[in-house]
């Protein structure tokens, strides 16, 4: 991927650059979406909250015109092999990177309604989540960009740490709720920011699943590693 | 990195498929050479041909996958100087060796040209001519054998009023099915395709490939063919040739979707030359 010999009809090169153009200006956006995102959350950065749904809509934007752009080239170049890879992870790959962005917004906009819990663990935990979603978020962009399958790879083992992490808030938050009621309000916030944080991770793995296939043409098994409490947390 | 996951990596579905190794074999190539002359046109090939079953043979011109077809009926005995070692075993005889029947041979491995070859003659008695070179059939049989074989290619709704007429008056995709007619007629048993929807409308077309899908059932089908697509709709198995060498062989759709050698790949991209 990537490295091929070029078409013999450039067109179809072009193209194909456009695509992968498309969807490195979307993962440069989503990463930024999500630094800022979590920013506004553990640093009370007002103005951080306000970038994440700005850019939202230029992110669904792009989002249509790979679409577009896909479907087309899939009905006038039947794309075959690598191409033919290429193009299904960029559909899929969009979504994904889509997704992330409202998951961003999402958080920005609940930024300032969570409150520093004094005393508690929760906060620095986030802040930990933060760094290792946003640290797996620019691996698979970075495997996708140059088509590396053993960074991919690397993304697809890691999101176990990000789980672990949200079992533990999880847990603690509850424990929180449980002493004193009246901080249930920003406990339920902290919690919401930090289920988000999880899908970010979560995307981040589907991404580094398609580039894998992309470019190796086998499919990852379809369990990965995982936090096991996790799941039963939620 | 996590051994256990790595082992437990798939190929999606469909492309675990291999066919060759699931049906016996009708034909077995075993390090064919082929020469035209002095010049070497295919080096060392070998190839299963799997019974009832589509194999697809592609790569751009000149890399030898039109001459291994005429090898696999040995129509290549008709020109001097055109020689072939290595074995093409059918029916558990090397049909290279001295001694094989040809006309029994040709007669259950058929072939269709390129272009439509009707015989100037009236569409009963194309199909006639060719069961009648081998067999001697009485006229209500010879009806019969007709019908069916015009049947079988869905032909027959559209001249059965006009048995009589001049083949040559039929359309470019009437008489291709009708040459595939002529072919099925004797009962071979493998049909050798050359391209054989390359002069052909879409329609024509699509209706010879519905036709293939149909003739796999009972017939071992070997279809050389520039069209990717087709390839890709019609196959079984694809062999991709190149500068007389067989690079690759497997199922269809894991040719189309993760080929492991680099010049597969290149020329099923559109990459080449």
């Amino acid at each position: 991927m990537g490295t091929e010999p070029a078409h013999t009809v450039t067109r179809y090169d072009q193209e194909l650059d456009r695509l992968r153009g498309i969807v490195a200006r979307m993962g440069g956006l989503v990463e930024r979406q999500t630094a800022q995102a979590i920013a506004a959350v553990v640093d009370q950065n007002e103005e951080a909250a306000l970038e994440p749904p700005e850019l939202d809509v230029e992110v669904d934007t792009l989002e249509r015109d790979a679409e577009s752009l896909a479907i087309r080239i899939l009905a006038l170049r039947a794309p075959m092999a690598v191409d033919l890879r290429l193009i299904v992870a960029v559909l899929k790959i969009t979504g994904d990177l889509e997704r992330i962005g409202d998951y961003a917004s999402s958080i920005a906009r609940r930024a300032l309604k969570v409150e520093p819990l004094d005393g508690a663990m929760s906060f620095s935990a986030l802040r930990n989540m933060g760094r290792l979603v946003q640290e797996n978020l620019h691996k698979a962009i970075d495997a996708m960009a140059c088509n590396d399958s053993e960074r991919a790879m690397e993304v697809w083992n890691a999101d176990t740490a990000v789980d672990e992490l949200y079992t533990a808030m999880f847990r603690e938050l509850v424990t929180y709720m449980m002493e004193d009621p009246r901080k249930i309000g920003p406990c339920i916030h902290l919690l919401f920011v930090a289920k988000n944080l999880e899908r970010i991770g979560d995307h981040a793995t589907n991404i580094a699943e398609r580039v894998y296939y992309a470019v190796t043409g086998e499919m990852l098994p379809a369990v990965r590693p995982r936090g096991g409490a996790a799941r039963k947390g939620n | 990195m996590n051994g256990q996951a790595m082992n437990s990596t798939m190929q999606a579905e469909p492309l675990d498929t291999n066919t060759a190794q699931a049906t016996p074999l009708a034909i077995q190539v075993r390090n064919l050479d082929f020469y035209y002359g002095k010049s070497r046109a295919l080096h060392g090939i070998s190839l299963d041909f799997p019974e009832r079953s589509v194999t697809g043979m592609i790569g751009p011109s000149g890399c030898g996958k039109s001459t291994l077809l005429r090898v696999l009926n040995r129509m290549y005995d008709l020109y001097p100087g055109q020689k072939a070692t290595g074995e093409v075993l059918y029916d558990g005889q090397n049909i290279l060796a001295p001694g094989v029947d040809l006309n029994q041979l040709r007669s259950r491995i058929g072939m269709v040209f390129q272009k439509p070859t009707p015989f100037p003659m009236s569409i009963y008695d194309n199909i006639a001519f060719g069961i009648r070179l081998h067999e001697r059939v009485g006229r209500s049989e010879m009806d019969g054998r007709v019908e069916d074989a015009l049947r079988r290619v869905a032909l027959w709704p559209e001249v059965k009023d006009r048995l009589q007429a001049s083949a040559t008056a039929l359309s470019g995709g009437q008489q291709q099915r009708l040459c595939i007619a002529r072919t099925i007629a004797t009962r071979p048993e493998v049909i050798l395709l050359d391209e054989p929807t390359s002069a052909l409308d879409p329609v024509s077309t699509a209706r010879i490939e519905e036709l293939l899908d149909e003739l796999k059932t009972e017939f071992t089908i070997a279809i050389v063919t520039h069209n990717m697509q087709q390839a890709a709709r019609c196959a079984d198995q694809v062999a991709f040739f190149y500068l007389g060498e067989l690079v690759e062989v497997d199922s269809t759709a894991r040719m189309f979707t993760t080929p492991r050698e680099s010049r597969t790949q290149d020329y099923i991209t559109g990459r080449f030359g």
